[in-house]
């Protein structure tokens, strides 16, 4: 929050398992507008090419964010 | 700025009651006392209803004395545990408590209040056998209202802003007593009314009706407190693990010229895991250790579980027999103490 107000491109990181407390823990801070990137869960107990997978999901949005800003 | 409670209108039978608070998930599942305005009020007493203990976590809501109230009402607290409920929910909200992780982790933490000092006789939070079950209004209805108030003003309801996976049967109340009468070396805070949030783990049974020596009981302690399951000893820096003594085992150990900080000193010390071992499982690979645990190669090193002695609890309760406890904690929370002073 304190990273967006001073105007860097910045977001919340989630797994999907956790999508709606991501976006209750923004509305309940008052910063609903700030970017929710969405990755598949979970992110423990995967190999290797799970775990890249999730990572080009976030690079992939992240990419959008920054374009989009 | 808080708004005042409004008002609902319910049949006032038993069964309507719990249908209805069990619709909008305003309760455990359990039957509830109505918190009428009459009842409310009088768990109040002079209380300022509208002043604020601050936003109460995952969804920053304020923790008004009117709302603690209304939840204390409704978990069958007497007017009297009211200051222990509030003074617990103070110290939940201290920082190093952390409790939005605490309340939305998927880890089955649940915060255990211990009553210290003569508060917990006058208001009879049970220390003796069976202290961590069923029996005990105090203990069940000041724990019952801690669940209920991190419910209802936390927001944190099971599978959408409580993440726990399993939960545990702990979050259903979870509130004892210190034995002071029967720990041979004092109570935590002497004299002092005092309440402890420990964000723990259900308690884990500590069985040896063998042992004749502080060595003995300790090593079976010990072995209790660490476990590849266990978050302790992975997220390293802020371990904690509260050794709950049943008061034969405190004897025992006491008759050997044990101190409480030899205790600790005994179970920081033996309460380890060989490398060799945690390479198995658990969290290994993404285990949050110091520089130094991080640069151990000898697989025989044993390895503390707890950064000192001082994160090593240890307190008496229970009755006759020959069964103690270990209260792991969560590990993204450290236990916090609150004085209990009139409100």
């Amino acid at each position: 929050m304190q990273l967006a107000k001073a105007g860097t491109p910045s977001g919340l990181i989630a797994t999907t398992a956790f999508q709606g407390l991501a976006v209750s823990e923004l509305g309940a801070l008052g910063v609903s507008g700030l970017p929710l990137l969405v990755v598949e869960h979970p992110l423990g107990g995967e190999r290797p090419e799970a775990i890249g997978r999730r990572a080009r999901q976030a690079v992939e949005q992240l990419t959008s964010l920054l374009k989009h800003r | 700025m808080t708004e005042p409670a409004s008002f609902i209108e319910v049949d006032d039978s038993p069964e309507a009651l719990l249908a209805a608070f069990c619709e909008r998930e305003w309760c455990d599942g359990l039957p509830i006392v109505p918190p009428t305005e009459e009842r409310v009020r009088a768990m109040l007493g002079e209380a300022p209803a509208d002043r604020s203990l601050g936003a109460m976590p995952p969804l920053w809501r304020q923790a008004t004395l009117e709302k603690l109230a209304v939840n204390a009402v409704m978990a069958g607290c007497e007017p009297a545990y009211f200051p222990v409920v509030v003074a617990a929910v103070e110290a939940m909200l201290e920082p190093p408590f952390n409790l939005y992780g605490v309340q939305a982790t998927t880890h089955p933490v649940a915060p255990l209040l211990i009553v210290h000092g003569p508060i917990a006789r006058e208001l009879g939070v049970h220390a003796g056998s069976g202290c961590f079950g069923p029996g005990f209004r105090a203990n069940a209805t000041i724990g019952r209202a801690i669940r209920l108030i991190l419910m209802n003003v936390g927001g944190a309801w099971p599978g959408r802003h409580d993440m726990a996976t399993q939960g545990s049967p702990a979050k259903f109340a979870y509130c004892i007593a210190e034995r002071e009468d029967a720990s041979p070396w004092g109570p935590l805070h002497a004299g002092a009314n005092v309440v402890t949030v420990f964000g723990g783990e259900a308690p884990h049974n500590v069985n040896d009706h063998v042992s004749t020596t502080a060595a003995g009981i300790l090593a079976t302690v010990a072995d209790t407190a660490v476990s590849l399951g266990s978050n302790v000893g992975w997220y390293f820096s802020q371990s904690q693990l509260l050794i709950v003594l049943g008061p034969e085992h405190a004897a025992t150990i006491a008759a050997d010229g044990f101190t409480r900080s030899d205790i600790q000193r005994y179970l920081f010390e033996h309460a380890r895991l060989p490398l060799r071992t945690l390479k198995l499982g658990g969290m290994w690979g993404i285990q949050d250790w110091p520089r130094w645990m991080m640069a151990v190669t000898d697989d025989d090193a044993l390895l503390p579980q707890v950064p000192s002695p001082d994160d090593v609890f240890v307190i008496v309760a229970g009755g006759p027999g020959k069964h103690s406890a270990v209260v792991p904690n969560c590990t993204f929370s450290r236990a916090v103490s609150r004085p209990i002073p009139p409100l």
